[in-house]
């Protein structure tokens, strides 16, 4: 026999059919029997009417006419959009017209190769040139190191402290900033 | 004799403009209800609920029959004002009329105050209670297939509806 708690959690799913034959049984046993409960379902129902009114009401003020012709204008537009890049592509890879695009694609790969080519030519060049000088201060136990690189005029500042009793040759450089 | 959406389909299916047309009719009405439950602004939602018969039509040779026609279709619908609401919420800033606004302005023509308690009620709830109530009460859909247009399961469904109802009665007080 159902309590009122769960007969109230399954009220709504029962209303709507959704429990199984043996639940739905409970329920109903249990509402015979219960003021309370059956209040709680007379609630349910007439919120569900209230409900289904309003609703219908807006959704009743959308007219068809002017709903499916928008409808019909968004096929009609996109569909020759696409009918027209269709078109355009057909032209361009069919026929006589052909003849240029092959020799158009060929040149477009040599230009991108070459440009990769190029592209690293230039980076393998910036790295031998990239000259680039460290130096260390070292002044009351704090220590500055400054590394300048010439290629693109590139200043670097680290300011660190040596740990006591941390071995110099282990000494790992910290940036402070 | 009217019929069967299935039917309508496969005859859209062999280019009859008329059949999507009858299928158009027949949803149209509840397609958008569900979205402005979602979206709460009536542009959107009409804007939303066109591009989902569009995209149904471009979509429906696709369509095997292997769900029903209005769970396909809803789920599109509820897709494309998922997209649409992330996109809102990238731009807060749009001053966009709120269902409130919408169906306040209903409401002072009906001068209920049963109603427009309703009216408050409904807009308080969240878009994910509001999507299944809306779905639930106007089209009489089963828990499956709610879940399956949502994507989350019968049990979740069935909970979002017992808190949204709860919440309703909460706020209708004695109006009940």
């Amino acid at each position: 026999m159902k309590n009122c708690d769960s007969t109230r959690e399954s009220l709504g799913a029962w209303l709507d059919g959704e429990l199984d034959r043996a639940e739905s049984e409970a329920v109903r046993a249990h509402l015979e029997g219960c003021a309370a409960c059956k209040e709680e379902q007379r609630q349910l129902e007439k919120l569900q009417v209230a409900l289904k009114s309003v609703l219908d009401s807006e959704a009743s003020r959308i007219a068809f006419p002017p709903f499916w012709s928008s409808v019909q204008q968004r096929i009609t537009e996109k569909s020759a959009w696409r009918e027209d890049l269709v078109d355009w592509l057909r032209s361009v890879f069919s026929g006589p017209r052909i003849a240029w695009a092959i020799p158009a694609v060929i040149l477009l790969l040599l230009g991108v190769l070459s440009g990769d080519s190029l592209v690293s030519g230039f980076r393998s060049f910036g790295q031998r040139n990239n000259f680039a000088s460290v130096e260390s201060i070292d002044a009351y136990g704090r220590n500055v190191a400054l590394l300048r690189e010439d290629e693109t005029k590139t200043t670097v500042i680290w300011l660190y402290q040596n740990q006591e009793g941390e071995d110099e040759s282990t000494t790992e450089t910290r940036p402070s900033f | 004799m009217e019929l069967s959406d299935w039917e309508l389909v496969q005859k859209c299916q062999s280019g009859e403009m008329s059949a999507f047309e009858d299928l158009v009719s027949r949803y149209y009405q509840k397609v958008y209800m569900v979205i402005l439950g979602l979206l709460r602004n009536r542009d959107d939602a009409m804007e939303v609920a066109q591009e989902t018969f569009f995209r149904a039509y471009r979509k429906i040779k696709s369509f095997q029959g292997g769900s029903s026609f209005y769970t396909w279709l809803y789920r599109i619908a509820v897709n494309i004002a998922i997209d649409t609401q992330r996109r809102q919420k990238r731009n807060p800033l749009d001053f966009r009329e709120t269902m409130d606004e919408v169906l306040e302005e209903q409401n002072e023509v009906a001068k209920d105050p049963f109603s427009d308690r309703l009216v408050q009620a409904i807009n308080d709830l969240t878009p994910e209670h509001k999507a299944v109530i809306v779905l639930r009460t106007l089209e009489g859909l089963s828990y499956k297939d709610i879940g399956e247009i949502l994507g989350c399961s019968e049990g979740t469904v069935m909970s979002r509806l017992h808190y949204a109802r709860k919440k309703l009665q909460s706020k209708l007080g004695g109006f009940l």
